[in-house]
């Protein structure tokens, strides 16, 4: 079942969901809430056109952080003038709200994209929109333009929308000791 | 709740990041948490989901390196808290 705005901010009231800082009013829709874009974002490199890197996830020693230092650079976007996104580029991102669902809240909620933003080509994740219960943090975006034109986004632009819905049952870790290992059916 | 030792090994993408690396039974893994999430060296892990000998099996706040959400830690490295502690 997902969470009404009504019903957001009553978990929000009950800190079921932490959002820091709190959406405005306006930042509702009937089954959502917005979230907004940090200044910070991470760009990939290619370098010159003569360098050719590969990326092998499948490598014994491969490191995902690691191999993301390597091939990005970390940028705090202006305010003002923004960062104009290519076309068919990708950008890592976050949202400027810290977000913390509790373990036990029964609650999960969904990354979505913005329809207005979708319109021009520009997505926010791929393909791992769940936020588990249990998640303490700034939502990180994977931001990718599939639009024909460069799209400028800018700190604290209407970026993304978390849905939340009502899981049922409480996760196995949500359960003390003895509780541990039983199913919604069993109890 | 119960809080899992972690060993910061590194900065994340984003200033709120950090990577850490637990110890697991068959040797390290490493993820990417919020640095408001940890308190003296140590994340929120939940309950445990079972337990093998000295063992516990705990559900890790985000996915790992390596994909796993799950992993089995040395009893140890668990310490029981009464509420959610705030960094």
């Amino acid at each position: 079942m997902i969470l009404t705005d009504r019903e957001i901010q009553i978990s929000l009231s009950r800190r079921q969901i932490v959002i820091d800082p709190p959406p405005q009013p306006q930042a509702y829709s009937s089954t959502s809430v917005d979230l907004t874009l940090d200044a910070v974002l991470t760009l990939f490199e290619k370098g010159a056109d003569y360098v050719k890197k590969v990326i092998d996830p499948t490598h014994p020693d491969y490191d995902i952080d690691r191999a993301l230092e390597e091939v990005t650079r970390t940028e705090t976007i202006d305010a003002k003038t923004g960062y104009d996104l290519p076309a068919k580029h990708l950008v890592l991102g976050w949202t400027a709200e810290y977000v913390h669902l509790p373990i036990d809240a029964r609650l999960a909620a969904r990354v979505e994209g913005k329809s207005s933003l979708a319109r021009l080509g520009l997505g926010v994740h791929i393909t791992a929109p769940t936020i588990h219960a249990g998640f303490d943090g700034q939502i990180r975006l994977e931001i990718l333009n599939h639009g024909p034109f460069p799209i400028t986004i800018k700190p604290g632009m209407r970026i993304c929308q978390l849905i939340f819905e009502q899981t049922l049952g409480t996760p196995e870790r949500g359960y003390q000791g003895m509780f541990a290992g039983q199913t919604s059916a069993t109890k | 709740m119960m809080r899992l030792t972690v060993e910061e090994v590194g900065r994340g993408l984003h200033p709120s990041e950090a990577v850490v690396a637990v110890k697991t039974a068959e040797g390290h893994e490493r993820l990417v948490v919020s640095r408001r999430s940890i308190v003296n060296s140590s994340i929120e892990v939940g309950w445990p989901l079972g337990h093998r000998d000295d063992l516990c099996l705990v559900e890790l706040p985000r996915e790992t390196q390596t994909g796993a959400w799950r992993v089995w830690v040395h009893k140890d490295q668990l310490t029981e808290v009464e509420e959610r502690m705030h960094a």
